[in-house]
């Protein structure tokens, strides 16, 4: 049985009978072929990067594992289409908080039509993309006060300046509500999902490493999903607590193309823009940490 | 105070038309005039903030040119110039070469007209596909024994592989004018190479653009600067001094919180082309 997946924050979304993507209960995400050779170009990129000896194999962990292309009933009725077969990347998550960033500081690439390149280039222009170098595309977290998910509108996320980003990302690690405006976010989670020997940045430094050299694609138009556990933060109770498991995946590559020997520099100058951001969210909850633990508690 | 046409300038404005060029004199300095439109102003703006802003670290101030101020000069009309360190007073025979370093050289702030114009440059050269472009360059010829400059429409139709071509040139000792034939790359690891050289300069400036949220230097340059002098004498005491230099700062804006996220996209792929050619000098670029 197929169904629409609980936690899709942005692209396409299968409800009201449109079309979008499914998942079944095996861990399956099934992504349907758009038309106009995007979804054709994102099979042939997930076939050439699976079977591409120069991906090194701790880079393959920041991207969906591809099982082919498969017919499946469509969401919006129209019977069988062709879809894409990954892994669910929030399977294994119970309660998870998404957020979706597209990287870069522009989303069209050269050879693209007048008409897209006008398109992009007007969004980019209209949201964080050309001065930040990224723009959260869509977000849920789990406000831990209300015990419910938080789901932010896709209008408030593309109207975002840099302090709105700024703000979502630390929203996205706190646990006290972002519908309350009155409240600054508290981060409370910030050394389990963004610090730390395994969290978010040093995921992004990784990834980072391999974008200064890789000249074998060009990730237009690409995502980068941040995903992490709220289950076990919930339960925490001292050190043997399982950890919130921060996990960075790479999504959406119906625009990728052949890097020719040059690096991905519009994906990298945009990836270290944002690893800045994440960066300094640290240092200022250390910052204010050092100064003065009872903040947290008074987060809300 | 003798003042004259600076003899390497391969790039940005030069003295035409009755209109100011740069100038020189004798004592290591290099006099800019001051462009209209406010942004001979921005780029004064820019050299006094820079000068006296602390948080700039001592390490980086060398990739800049020092400022002396502005000064009216005799024979501009009484135009005001920037004066600036000559940087290549110190050389006798350099090769020099402009890389504009960025996948876009406009920004938000400029007006539509500007951004319409930059967009349509940069889409037609390397900077959209590269993330930098070769706005000019000087290189000398080790068997001419004379200095070479492309025309200036060969640079602006450079492909990729034409950029990587003409940086191999840079560092050649053979016939550079002569299209046909296989840059040698003879001094890529002194110049780009060695424990000083441009590479090791580069990865310095990466790793500050990687934090420093100062400035935006939209549209800036990259200045190459090596000695030729020491290698038509064999001396192995008198190294090439390969030189890293930002400059043109006229559009340069406060960073805002953000690093300059467009020029350090296009640093990285820069230094990607000059590690390439240090690990394969011999290769000649594919067609």
């Amino acid at each position: 049985m197929l169904k629409v997946p609980e936690h899709q924050v942005a692209g396409h979304i299968a409800s009201d009978g449109k079309l979008g993507p499914l998942v079944d209960d095996q861990g399956r995400f099934f992504k349907p072929l758009q038309g106009d050779s995007r979804g054709q170009h994102e099979a042939k990129f997930y076939e050439s990067f699976t079977s591409n000896k120069k991906v090194p194999d701790h880079i393959r962990r920041y991207f969906p594992v591809y099982h082919g292309t498969q017919l499946v009933e469509a969401s919006d009725g129209s019977g069988k289409l062709p879809h894409l077969v990954l892994d669910d990347v929030v399977f294994v998550y119970s309660n998870p908080s998404v957020m979706d960033v597209k990287i870069g500081s522009r989303t069209w690439y050269p050879d693209v039509s007048e008409e897209y390149f006008k398109k992009c280039i007007k969004k980019d222009r209209q949201t964080t993309t050309v001065s930040l170098g990224f723009r959260v595309s869509g977000f849920k977290i789990f406000d831990h006060q209300e015990s419910s998910f938080w789901r932010a509108e896709k209008k408030l996320v593309l109207g975002y300046n840099a302090n709105g980003a700024r703000l979502a990302l630390r929203n996205f690690v706190s646990s006290n509500s972002p519908a309350d405006s009155n409240s600054t976010p508290n981060c409370a989670f910030v050394s389990e999902v963004y610090g730390g020997s395994n969290g978010i940045l040093a995921q992004l430094l990784e990834l980072k490493d391999w974008f200064e050299s890789q000249t074998l694609y060009h990730f237009n138009s690409c995502s980068i999903l941040m995903i992490f556990e709220n289950e076990s933060i919930l339960m925490k109770e001292g050190d043997d607590a399982p950890a919130a498991r921060a996990q960075v995946k790479l999504v959406d590559f119906a625009h990728v193309l052949d890097g020719n020997g040059v690096i991905d520099h519009n994906f990298l100058g945009g990836l270290c823009s944002f690893i800045k951001f994440i960066k300094d969210i640290i240092q200022s909850v250390d910052k204010r940490d050092e100064t003065d633990t009872s903040l947290l508690e008074n987060g809300h | 105070m003798q003042l004259k046409a600076p003899e390497h300038q391969v790039a940005g404005h030069i003295a035409k038309d009755g209109k100011p060029g740069p100038l020189v004199d004798d004592k290591g300095r290099f006099f800019k005039p001051l462009q209209g439109d406010s942004r001979g102003e921005n780029e004064v703006k820019f050299y006094e903030s820079f000068s006296s802003n602390t948080e700039v670290p001592e390490h980086i101030r060398r990739y800049f040119p020092v400022y002396h101020g502005t000064q009216a000069v005799e024979g501009s009309d009484g135009a005001a110039m920037i004066v600036l360190e000559n940087l290549l007073a110190d050389y006798s025979k350099p090769s020099v070469m402009d890389v504009k370093m960025g996948t876009r050289t406009w920004y938000p702030e400029a007006s539509e007209e500007y951004i319409q114009k930059c967009l349509k440059k940069d889409t037609g050269t390397t900077t959209v596909s590269a993330g930098f472009r070769i706005s000019g360059f000087e290189v000398f010829d080790h068997k001419e024994l004379s200095f070479w400059k492309p025309e200036r429409k060969l640079l602006r139709g450079l492909n990729v592989d034409g950029a990587r071509l003409t940086l191999r040139k840079f560092v050649s000792s053979n016939s550079l004018s002569d299209i046909g034939s296989k840059p040698d790359s003879a001094f890529a690891s002194s110049v780009y190479g060695s424990s000083h050289g441009i590479l090791t300069q580069l990865l310095e400036l990466k790793n500050w653009f990687e934090n420093q949220t100062l400035y935006h230097f939209n549209s800036c340059s990259i200045l190459m600067v090596y000695e030729n002098e020491s290698i038509l004498k064999g001396n192995d005491d008198d190294d090439a001094r390969p030189q890293v230099k930002l400059v043109d700062f006229a559009h340069v804006l406060d960073g805002n919180g953000v690093i300059d996220h467009n020029f350090l996209g296009g640093l990285c792929s820069f230094i990607n082309f000059i590690r390439d050619i240090l690990q394969s000098p011999n290769e000649s670029a594919e067609s």
